[in-house]
């Protein structure tokens, strides 16, 4: 199959699992549990945008706001859409990472990494300036490789027997999520 | 929006082929040959290449900027002299009508029109200056993955044939059903692969 097709057959995998980590974070207060890292925090917010049905029929809600409860998005679950993007918090350790993800095609957007030089530091010799993109791409790639940690963990419970039940407290949160 | 900005904005491709065992020889030779070359004094219409991340009037890689640890950074310039639709149809216009007067015709052939159109376009982009993109990537060797800093689909099919050109790889762009492959086993892809759409109410 090629991409093309690809993308849209599968476009519901990454919608799938965006809707489900705003549920999993919720599950236990912002915070999801990750094999071999711990405790991490990830909290979606600010930016959501929702969408049900493909071709002529798609349909698209988008939700901003910096404290909302996000009630509109909630009913819009409820309507039987899904989460195409949303801007999510991560916290890990003493850093944290904003990033939008864009979920059908996996595009990390407006990725905000933790700070750790001061401008002082910011020399503009070759060394200094290598040692400057080396720390950003590890920054970077540790959000992405932790985004794929989350997504694994989606995976690994939506390929098993385990995804009835799991689909079970999916739907109601959903539910009542939309009637609070 | 790149790799040095405040925030940055990527997609992620695998890199697919075989890598020479005497790679930053290769990737030397590579770079340099394909790097940018500058327009701005000639009237040539269209420029691609690589620069570097850090400065995009550097095309030598002093120090062999591009390589940092175990990645390549580079970015991808592209200079484009181009005419504005409106400033073409305006020129064109203007000729035609010239030209009418002159040789005292109430029409011009299509041939003709299509004729002074091109002349035209020819003179405009004479004048034009080149508009410059510039898209980071990050290539990380040991995994064989690379970022590239830009979710405009043109400048990625325009990085996946660059890139190709310039290292004989192949990019493939890791949306989630690609990515979920390196991440389970193979019964779980089996599974995956079954899979269809849920309903989440």
């Amino acid at each position: 199959m090629d991409l093309v097709d690809l993308i849209s057959e599968k476009r519901f995998l990454g919608q799938e699992f965006l809707t489900w980590l705003w549920y999993k974070s919720e599950e236990r207060g912002g915070t999801i549990y990750l094999p071999g890292k711990g405790d991490i925090q990830v909290v979606l917010e600010k930016h959501m945008l929702l969408e049900s049905g493909e071709g002529e029929s798609l349909e698209k809600l988008i939700c901003r706001g910096l404290q909302a409860e996000l009630q509109e998005a909630r009913t819009g679950l409820l309507m039987g859409k899904k989460l195409e993007q949303a801007r999510i918090h991560l916290a890990q350790g003493e850093y944290e990472w904003n990033l939008t993800l864009a979920a059908s095609l996996f595009e990390f957007r407006n990725v905000k990494v933790p700070k750790t030089m001061t401008s002082e530091e910011e020399s503009p010799d070759p060394g200094a300036i290598e040692g400057r993109i080396l720390e950003r791409i590890g920054m970077l790639e540790e959000a992405t490789r932790t985004m794929n940690e989350l997504f694994r963990t989606f995976l690994k419970v939506r390929v098993s027997p385990e995804w009835d039940d799991e689909l079970i407290k999916v739907r109601t949160w959903v539910n009542k999520a939309a009637m609070n | 929006m790149g790799l040095l900005t405040g925030s940055s904005t990527f997609v992620r491709y695998s890199v697919d082929g075989d890598i020479p065992d005497n790679f930053w020889d290769f990737a030397a030779e590579r770079i340099a040959a394909f790097s940018f070359k500058d327009i701005d004094d000639t009237f040539d219409e269209y420029s691609i290449g690589w620069v570097s991340v850090d400065n995009m009037f550097d095309s030598d890689f002093a120090y062999t900027s591009y390589a940092a640890g175990d990645y390549v950074v580079l970015s991808l310039r592209i200079d484009e002299r181009k005419v504005s639709p409106a400033v073409l149809k305006k020129f064109t216009q203007k000729e035609e009508e010239r030209i009418k007067k002159e040789k005292q015709v109430p029409k011009l052939s299509r041939t003709h029109r299509l004729e002074i159109k091109e002349n035209m376009r020819l003179m405009l982009v004479k004048k034009a200056v080149p508009i410059p993109s510039v898209y980071d990537l990050c290539w990380n060797l040991s995994e064989g993955t690379l970022s590239f800093f830009a979710t405009s689909q043109k400048a990625q099919a325009i990085l996946e044939d660059f890139f190709k050109e310039t290292f004989n790889l192949t990019l493939t762009l890791q949306i989630p059903f690609l990515t979920a492959a390196h991440l389970l086993d193979n019964d779980e892809q089996e599974a995956l692969a079954q899979i269809t759409p849920d309903i989440f109410v």
